[in-house]
């Protein structure tokens, strides 16, 4: 089945079936910033914007993001500067694999919420985890790009 | 596995009924649940009817009567901002702020966690204590459904497979004083081992004129405490009719066994949690 979308301000089109999910389409074409993890929405490693909302890839439907506008940390990153510089400034990484999904959600954040609390930045990041448990260097990368 | 299914995106709501009427068709509102059933295989639809394309099943609007209609595709990252909700019913929109996290409330929708009847969601509960009514519309016409009746057991609604969810409906807010607690034990996003509802309408002198009891995670589906309001009804609420309710709801729910605990465990936990819920109403 055809599917097209925008992917990081360019279209996008492919022929997918319709349980395939949206991770597997972005990797597919050669966005693979975005990494699968738990496989069903609770660690945070896939997530990207469809139309400006925060998603996890590894469990939507590719198709539901027909004629939507879907970001990756690529795109946002090529978008606004700021937000790879407030990690990098903060060394909001250690290995390095939750980060994709670390700065898509500090992106969406910064949507939803503009000048977020310390609390709400804390309450919305905790959907991201990161195994090396590198909290405090991430929720300063967050503070500095949202505040 | 559904290399055949096909994935139908109407635009209207005769067309999304006629795609339902479809044997093995399958509603995909948010995405958030139908994304985990299929990719674990436990559904196996030949197609997907997507409702994200259909026009007025979204937003929040409050009648006359003081009762609020909630569009079925609405989100729960909107339930919990919207503030008609937090005015006439901040228990639903406090519900929707603890489900998940921000990408499951950004996609998932008050049909959605209606209509999939995982036994261990937030809001059936709740809903459940507002005494809300579920619209329905399908070939044969729309329908009200009573959401104690609409919950029917494990992942299993009294939807039709033709019907899908238009509207949920909650009563005017009058006195009622409501609230849910729930306990955690694994972490916040988690599932709980037990959520527990409550509405309570109290007299001028204190006592208590009415009051639902709902339950999540400790039976097939989200139940109601038969009883409860006969109970309390014209005492105080004090700790020994708290005591004695507690207890009732303990004995009314069916727990098993899992990583959230034992069913002993779990029967101790509703009594525990069903005095807080109790008390942070009495407190409101």
């Amino acid at each position: 089945m055809q599917l097209s979308f925008m992917l990081n301000d360019e279209p996008a089109e492919v022929d997918v079936d319709a349980h395939v999910l949206l991770v597997d389409v972005i990797r597919g074409l050669d966005k693979t910033g975005t990494k699968e993890g738990c496989g069903v929405g609770v660690c945070g490693l896939c997530t990207v914007l469809v139309d400006d909302a925060p998603v996890s890839s590894c469990i939507y439907l590719a198709h539901c993001a027909a004629g939507k506008s879907v970001y990756t940390v690529e795109g946002l990153t090529a978008r606004d500067p700021a937000l790879l510089a407030a990690f990098v400034e903060h060394e909001g990484m250690q290995c390095g694999i939750c980060t994709p999904g670390q700065v898509v959600s500090a992106y969406a954040l910064r949507l939803d919420n503009p000048g977020a609390s310390e609390a709400e930045i804390k309450e919305f990041m905790a959907g991201n985890l990161c195994r090396c448990t590198g909290y405090g260097s991430i929720a300063d990368s967050v503070r500095a790009y949202v505040g | 596995m559904a290399s055949a299914t096909r994935f139908v995106a109407p635009t209207t709501l005769p067309e999304a009924l006629t795609a339902l009427e479809e044997e093995g068709a399958m509603v995909v509102a948010g995405g958030t649940s139908v994304g985990v059933l299929l990719k674990n295989r436990l559904v196996e639809p030949t197609s997907l009817v997507f409702l994200g394309h259909v026009p007025g099943l979204t937003g929040v609007s409050a009648e006359e009567d003081g009762s609020l209609r909630i569009g079925a595709m609405t989100t729960l990252h909107d339930l919990a901002r919207e503030p008609s909700v937090r005015e006439a019913a901040d228990v639903v929109a406090k519900a929707a702020s603890l489900v998940g996290n921000p990408r499951v409330r950004s996609i998932a929708t008050i049909g959605g966690a209606i209509v999939h009847g995982d036994p261990r969601q937030d809001l059936p509960p709740v809903l459940l204590a507002l005494r809300a009514t579920v619209a329905v519309l399908g070939p044969r016409g729309a329908r009200k459904i009573p959401m104690e009746e609409f919950l029917v057991g494990f992942m299993e609604s009294a939807l039709e497979e033709d019907e899908l969810v238009t509207e949920v409906v909650l009563p005017p807010r009058h006195h009622r004083r409501s609230a849910y607690s729930r306990f955690t034990p694994n972490s916040e996003d988690d599932y709980p081992t037990v959520g527990v509802a409550a509405s309570l309408w109290l007299s001028s002198e204190g006592t208590v004129e009415d009051v639902v009891l709902a339950l999540g995670g400790v039976d097939t589906h989200a139940i109601t405490v038969p009883g409860a309001a006969d109970l309390l009804r014209g005492r105080t609420l004090d700790e020994p009719a708290m005591e004695e309710v507690a207890r009732a709801a303990s004995a009314a729910a069916r727990p098993t066994d899992d990583n959230r605990g034992s069913e002993d465990y779990k029967r101790a936990m509703i009594e525990v949690w069903t005095k807080r819920a109790l008390r942070q109403c009495a407190n409101s």
